[in-house]
């Protein structure tokens, strides 16, 4: 009867491929200049659309969700871009919300936006969410999910898309939650935000020279 | 006006980026000393309504605090040197002396709207208070202190603070020291009508660019004792009365019309849609877990229940219920073909009046024989363990959920009166056995008791809808109930006229679950769920 779960994943998985697939060409030569415009800039992101995190087919939303931090040029490959030193999940009055109540998710942060490949056709960077790091709690279900989710974003909007792939993100505490979020569980977590640095739109511009 | 008004958009007005983080973590209070040169004092004295059990009471909030005259974008605004203060008149005051109170103490809090432009976040400033004299007449005074959450926003522009709806939970005690009865009382407060337009108390520039020229400003509070003060030798523009009044100029320093957002990008949509403060605690019965351990819930039920034969519905009152969670669990069913996973969750629970295991007393009034109206006051006994059992399908994109609340429940009656002559039931007048419902599964669950079914759905990517299961919402079921006995007295029996008045079966009950309280949860929610004394913080509201 564990086909049922496995089923899941694969669904899951095979969704976030497709889509890190149709994102990430790679180019030619991977980058080692990042440029960020402005830099440094002071971040701030709201969500644009639901912000989804899944567990064992346990599925939690945030219908508000937001952000800050900074950004700045920087070299490397892998390299950190920005630094998100703030994250909101949920609002006063419209808290995330699963099928068994209200969820808490409180960012230990800060968390890292990470750049690894630049599509100079496209405007858009590749990477990850770094360091993500959160503790969740539903009813007496409290739970620590670590580690990174796969992320692009496009300068021509401002977007970060946040969409982790399976294995990404993993639990390493838990409490409270039976065999439903066991210690080991593998996370997904799913969501856009908008990114300003004040009232326009920071760019990242990968290079090689 | 009931809490912070929301900003009306502007013709000009433009969604910016900035966006205000309030921190859930907690901001111990900086020591006096820690704030010199360059702060902001404010001291606003502002008109608030507070509904006491009598009714509405005119009281005056007094809040102040310290705040530096200017923040960087990026930089942490940990207001300091909070208080918050309330005065009761006489006239409330008397409510407590009348309940044998001689001492009270007070817990509060205030709900903060802090904007930036057009962005909002909401603050819960909590405070609490020692333990004063009640005065045998006139006003009272309480002044609570405590911890605030501290305030950071990327984006430069002015900050303002806005004073919305108001709480206080009074802890009572006789002369002897005894809990009064009841022990404490919840008090909810909102400004005045007359206080619109003073509710913003505090503005603070943030970043060089911040429009208002000078530096943080204390709004005008022409009922403070002591009138805002800030920073001496700095010039100050002419405030707004409101930020909310046209020509408000707000954030203008930073604003581009032409730098809005696209308007496919959801950035207006989320402002649109911004939501309000938590409002206060309405009064509700104690529900206080003791020696809680972190399966501990607790949660506030209410609702009608239908009596048929009567064409009628009685108000369950809020009730106390509280619970132990078991450990969730992940089971797999359905087919080979069609495998499916379930998350199961059981919890016991018991109704909590008290001390008792018993709802508080209601009325019902019903047309006996159809012509002589009968009020009759009703208590439902817990005759046995509740169980809770929720079982979760985790299919994908879908989570649906069925929940079962099962509880044995005698129906009391504690006094009657026909054509308004009382009956004199006696003191054992109950149903013979407990309410019934119709049982899914009698093997495992056998024996007479109600069944509450809640169902709930979320989708991946969507909020959840219904009832869930520490969320609350519509618990329904059909009960019947049971024939009396036990009643009257002096020879009189009166088994037959109550038998023949409210027994019967479809008995349509709908009870509405508030949201859980698990007093050792390690993260505070975004919205309360518990008081600061761990009893639930959200009271339902019966829904026919």
């Amino acid at each position: 009867m564990k086909k049922s779960i496995r089923n899941l994943a694969v669904v899951a998985g095979g969704a976030s491929a497709a889509f890190a697939l149709a994102v990430s060409p790679a180019s030619a030569v991977p980058s080692t200049v990042w440029t960020v415009s402005p830099s440094p800039a002071s971040i701030t992101a709201l969500n644009s659309g639901n912000v989804a995190l899944s567990v064992n087919g346990i599925t939690m939303t945030c219908t508000k969700s937001n952000g800050a931090g900074t950004g700045a040029s920087t070299t490397g490959n892998p390299a950190t871009v920005g630094t998100i030193t703030t994250m909101v999940f949920g609002a006063t009055g419209a808290p995330c919300t699963s099928v068994l109540g209200p969820v808490t998710a409180v960012p230990v942060t800060p968390w890292t936006i990470v750049a690894q490949d630049y599509n100079a056709a496209t405007g858009v960077t590749s990477g990850y969410v770094g360091n993500v790091d959160a503790n969740v709690s539903v009813g007496a279900c409290n739970f620590r999910v670590t580690g990174k989710a796969s992320s692009t974003y496009t300068n021509s909007t401002g977007a970060l898309t946040v969409n982790s792939l399976a294995g990404e993100l993993t639990v390493v505490t838990s409490s409270g939650c039976g065999s439903a979020v066991p210690v080991g569980a593998k996370p997904t977590f799913k969501g856009k935000y908008l990114f300003k640095a004040g009232t326009a739109i920071p760019t990242i511009v990968g290079s090689n020279p | 006006m009931k809490g912070p008004r929301p900003t009306p958009r502007s013709s000009r007005a433009r969604v910016r980026g900035a966006t205000i983080a309030a921190f859930v973590a907690l901001a111990p209070l900086l020591p006096a000393a820690a704030v010199a040169v360059g702060t902001l004092k404010v001291d606003a004295a502002l008109p608030y309504v507070c509904t006491l059990p009598s009714g509405p009471q005119p009281a005056t909030v007094r809040i102040t605090a310290a705040f530096p005259e200017r923040a960087e974008a990026g930089e942490e605004i940990r207001p300091a040197d909070v208080t918050t203060t309330v005065e009761f008149p006489g006239a409330a005051v008397a409510e407590l002396t009348a309940l044998k109170a001689a001492t009270v103490r007070a817990e509060s809090r205030l709900a903060v709207g802090v904007a930036q432009g057009e962005q909002r976040a909401e603050a819960t400033w909590s405070g609490t208070a020692q333990p004063v004299a009640v005065p045998a007449e006139g006003p009272l005074t309480l002044t609570t202190t405590g911890d605030v959450s501290s305030l950071t926003t990327g984006t430069e522009g002015e900050l303002s603070l806005t004073a919305g709806a108001f709480g206080v939970d009074l802890a009572l005690s006789t002369a002897e020291g005894a809990a009064t009865v009841p022990a404490s009382l919840s008090v909810a407060c909102a400004p005045a009508p007359d206080a619109e337009g003073r509710t913003v108390f505090a503005r603070v520039p943030v970043g060089a660019g911040a429009p208002t020229g000078g530096p943080g400003t204390a709004a005008p509070s022409p009922d403070a004792s002591s009138p805002s003060s800030p920073v001496p030798g700095l010039p100050l523009p002419p405030l707004p009365s409101d930020p909310a009044a046209p020509g408000d100029t707000a954030g203008t320093a930073t604003e581009d019309p032409g730098a809005g957002p696209r308007a496919d990008e959801g950035l207006k949509a989320a402002d649109e849609d911004t939501p309000g403060a938590p409002a206060p605690r309405p009064a509700a019965p104690p529900c206080v877990t003791k020696d809680p351990t972190p399966m501990s819930l607790s949660a506030y039920i209410t609702g009608y229940s239908n009596v048929r034969k009567q064409d009628g519905a009685s108000l369950i009152p809020l009730t106390c219920v509280l619970m132990e969670q078991g450990d969730p669990e992940i089971v797999f069913g359905g087919t080979e073909e069609e495998p499916e996973t379930h998350l199961i969750n059981k919890a016991v629970g018991r109704l909590s009046t008290q001390g008792r295991q018993e709802t508080p007393p209601f009325k019902g009034t019903f047309l006996t024989f159809g012509f002589a109206p009968t009020t009759a006051t009703l208590v439902l006994e817990q005759a046995g363990p509740m169980a809770l059992y929720s079982d979760t399908l985790l299919s994908y994109p879908y989570n649906i959920s069925e929940t079962y609340v099962r509880v044995p429940l005698v129906l009391r009656v504690l006094d009657a009166r026909v054509n308004g002559t009382k009956l004199d039931v006696g003191p054992s007048c109950r149903t013979e056995k407990p309410l019934s419902s119709t049982e899914p599964d009698p093997a495992t669950y056998p024996g007479d008791h109600m069944v509450l079914v809640g169902k709930g759905l979320s989708t991946f990517g969507g909020d959840a809808k219904g009832y869930l299961l520490t969320g609350g919402g519509p618990l329904v079921g059909k009960v019947t109930i049971p024939a009396f006995k036990g009643c009257g007295a002096k020879g009189e029996n009166l088994d037959r006229l109550l038998t023949a008045s409210i027994s019967g079966s479809d008995n349509y009950v709908r009870q509405i679950q508030g949201q859980t309280c698990n007093i050792l949860n390690p993260f505070p929610p975004i919205n309360p769920e518990c008081t600061d004394d761990g009893q639930p913080y959200q009271v339902p509201r019966a829904e026919r």
